[in-house]
């Protein structure tokens, strides 16, 4: 399909699911960034013993996150 | 010559009966459980030598709900193929689809599981403390003095409730203020409601306790 003059784009089922799922790993990736904020407000309320293995646990998912979305988007 | 007052004197949860009692049974240790009994944590806003005698939480019966679902929603990749526009993406694509599901599985475990824990019970030896989270964006922290404190009760409904004993311990103040956005959006009786806390008798009694010792204190004069 000829988008602009010149430029052929080939617009799939893959291609538009495909830049879908970049989207919401991008969002998915913004919202962890926030529950990494969110729990170290949490831990500040309220100072349990355990906050500091939720903390730890909270930064590797988002780290997981900006692994896995960088791949998404690159691939 | 005997001592008649001293306003420095202050109470202590082992003066507390029915706290106690509890903590010689050995029973609500656990930090992860829903109760916990004189407990060694600091909380915003803890006055000096304020003690806390409850640490409560919601029961972790009541999280059955989107731990049933995150186990329901990890087999649907497994059957990918069998819904007919996602048969037709490319292998790639697959791949995408099924690191975002996962993933967004696993934000949604963790912030549920974030916002039962971190929301928290908390009665000290003055006041009671409700902090509340609701979503990761909103928080809602409200406190009383016990001394204000005009009726306990607690009440248990449904199967579930009475089979793992936990209940909502309703909590009314003197004070006219609601939160009201709390009021008409989670249906709590009072802005002070312990929803879902297990052994809520036990809060109750202990509760009552402290307002008794309060009013004791007051009725000798030695209010704080």
């Amino acid at each position: 399909m000829e988008i602009f003059p010149g430029i052929n784009i080939d617009i799939s089922l893959s291609l538009i699911v495909g830049i879908m799922v970049k989207m919401l790993m991008l969002i998915l990736l913004f919202l962890s960034i926030i529950m990494v904020r969110q729990e170290a407000l949490m831990d500040r309320v309220v100072n349990l013993p355990m906050g500091n293995t939720l903390k730890t646990l909270v930064w590797v998912f988002f780290v997981m996150t900006l692994i896995l979305t960088t791949i998404v988007v690159i691939a | 010559m005997p001592e008649i007052f001293d306003s420095h004197k202050k109470k202590d949860e082992g003066g507390l009966v029915e706290v106690q009692k509890l903590m010689t049974s050995g029973r609500f240790r656990n930090y992860w459980g829903s109760l916990v009994i004189a407990p060694n944590i600091k909380f915003e806003s803890q006055n000096e030598g304020e003690k806390i005698i409850i640490l409560g939480r919601k029961h972790f019966v009541t999280n059955l709900g989107w731990i049933a679902l995150i186990c329901f929603a990890f087999f649907v990749p497994f059957f990918w193929g069998e819904f007919p526009l996602i048969a037709d993406v490319s292998d790639n694509v697959h791949f995408s689809l099924t690191v975002l599901l996962y993933m967004t599985l696993a934000f949604f475990g963790m912030m549920n599981f974030l916002l039962w824990f971190y929301n928290v019970y908390i009665v000290t030896d003055e006041r009671l403390i409700d902090v509340d989270f609701f979503g990761i964006l909103y928080k809602n922290i409200n406190v009383t003095q016990i001394r204000k404190v005009e009726d306990v009760n607690y009440s248990q409904k449904g199967i579930m409730s009475s089979f793992f004993n936990f209940g909502d311990v309703v909590i009314q103040t003197a004070s006219e203020q609601r939160s009201d956005e709390v009021f008409g959006k989670h249906g709590e009786a009072s802005p002070f409601t312990f929803g879902a806390i297990s052994n809520p008798n036990e809060v109750v009694r202990i509760i009552s306790e402290l307002m008794e010792q309060e009013e004791r204190e007051e009725y000798e004069g030695r209010i704080r």
